[in-house]
């Protein structure tokens, strides 16, 4: 369990490698409720179709991955994920290596909270999607 | 001396970005020895914010902070240097269909200087637009190296550096605090402010470089070794 007085500046989240595949991407879209409406997450004529590479990742399931680095930072049972806000610059693949990257940038010891810059890179290192969030720690 | 400065940022005063200025400084202080700026331009979006007062954060941690501002045009984004009373009466900044070569000459004529941003980058860079226009005319330098270029941008601002001669320089365009001083430009000579800043970058006199943790190898750019 991370401890406030334990987190600095600079301290590193991750990075965390991963490839999502299309089956689990298609998966995302279908149990988020959008599968069948938006062909881009699930079919890979229609993503083109839309000028795509093929099929992307729903931003939510983006969104989820840099919340997991963040999560799985903190640890069970002591601070929250409190906020966190997302730029979507590029579509993110499936069946490309990911490595999702996070940094404390500050510290506010007076409401205990820490932020923190993520971001999803491809094999170019490339940041497809990048972010801050807020980290909030028991009083 | 040489001046190293990171041309091209944003703090939380664009709408895109949550980082304060504050909390830039203290990571270039923190990362200091990999990404070696002596100081940042903050370029906000559309805007410029002349009240802005960052000298007891300078003070603080010995670092220089200088205000620009980048502005959208016809030709894509460019930054603009030495903004005054003048260029603020001149052109709203917030108009995102500023005529570019009426920014470039007003603002030369006006004390400052005019640099294309990410001229690489698809629909608001300049490699795109001079494929259906004539180029712009009194361009010294362009940006050759942007912390947020994907692959192929840097290279087709290098294309134009090549073919027009233009003199290159770097900046991060950081929307986050971790990503400050990725790409900054090197002078030669000693700034300690705006004035200084705009009278060398009409020098062309300057080099971009690059502090990606992955280097590109852009052959106008300087490689620094940082590890």
């Amino acid at each position: 369990m991370k401890k406030f007085d334990e987190v600095k500046i600079g301290d590193t989240l991750g990075p965390l490698e991963l490839t999502v595949t299309k089956d689990q991407c298609r998966a995302y879209a279908k149990t988020s409720g959008f599968g069948d409406v938006a062909g881009r997450f699930t079919d890979e004529a229609a993503a083109k179709k839309e000028g795509l590479p093929g099929i992307i990742l729903p931003g939510n399931m983006s969104l989820g991955l840099l919340s997991k680095l963040v999560t799985d930072w903190i640890g069970f049972g002591g601070a929250r994920l409190t906020r966190m806000g997302t730029t979507y610059r590029v579509p993110v693949q499936p069946d490309h290596a990911l490595t999702i990257h996070g940094f404390v940038t500050n510290i506010n010891p007076d409401d205990r909270t820490v932020e923190i810059d993520v971001w999803i890179e491809n094999e170019e290192a490339e940041r497809l999607v990048t972010g801050t969030a807020t980290v909030e720690f028991p009083k | 001396m040489t001046t190293t400065l990171d041309l091209h940022t944003h703090s939380e005063a664009s709408e895109d970005s949550r980082a304060p200025v504050e909390a830039y400084l203290n990571w270039i202080k923190l990362r200091h020895v990999e990404r070696p700026v002596d100081g940042i331009v903050l370029t906000e979006h559309r805007q410029f914010n002349r009240e802005a007062d960052y000298r007891p954060l300078e003070d603080k941690f010995g670092i220089m902070v200088l205000r620009a501002s980048e502005v959208e045009t016809n030709y894509g984004h460019m930054l603009v240097f030495g903004v005054n009373d003048d260029m603020l009466a001149r052109f709203d900044f917030a108009n995102i269909r500023l005529d570019a070569q009426t920014v470039i000459d007003e603002v030369a004529r006006m004390g400052g200087i005019v640099v294309p941003c990410h001229p690489g980058r698809p629909n608001i860079g300049l490699y795109e637009h001079y494929e259906s226009k004539p180029p712009l005319e009194h361009v010294v330098a362009v940006e050759a190296l942007n912390g947020g270029s994907r692959k192929g941008e840097d290279a087709r601002a290098d294309e134009l550096i090549s073919k027009f001669g233009y003199a290159s320089t770097g900046g991060s365009d950081s929307h986050l605090v971790s990503l400050i001083g990725l790409c900054a430009t090197r002078f030669s000579a000693y700034i300690k402010d705006i004035d200084g800043l705009v009278r060398e970058l009409k020098t062309g006199a300057y080099e971009a470089v690059d502090f990606r943790p992955r280097r590109k190898v852009v052959p106008h750019a300087v490689a620094v070794e940082t590890r």
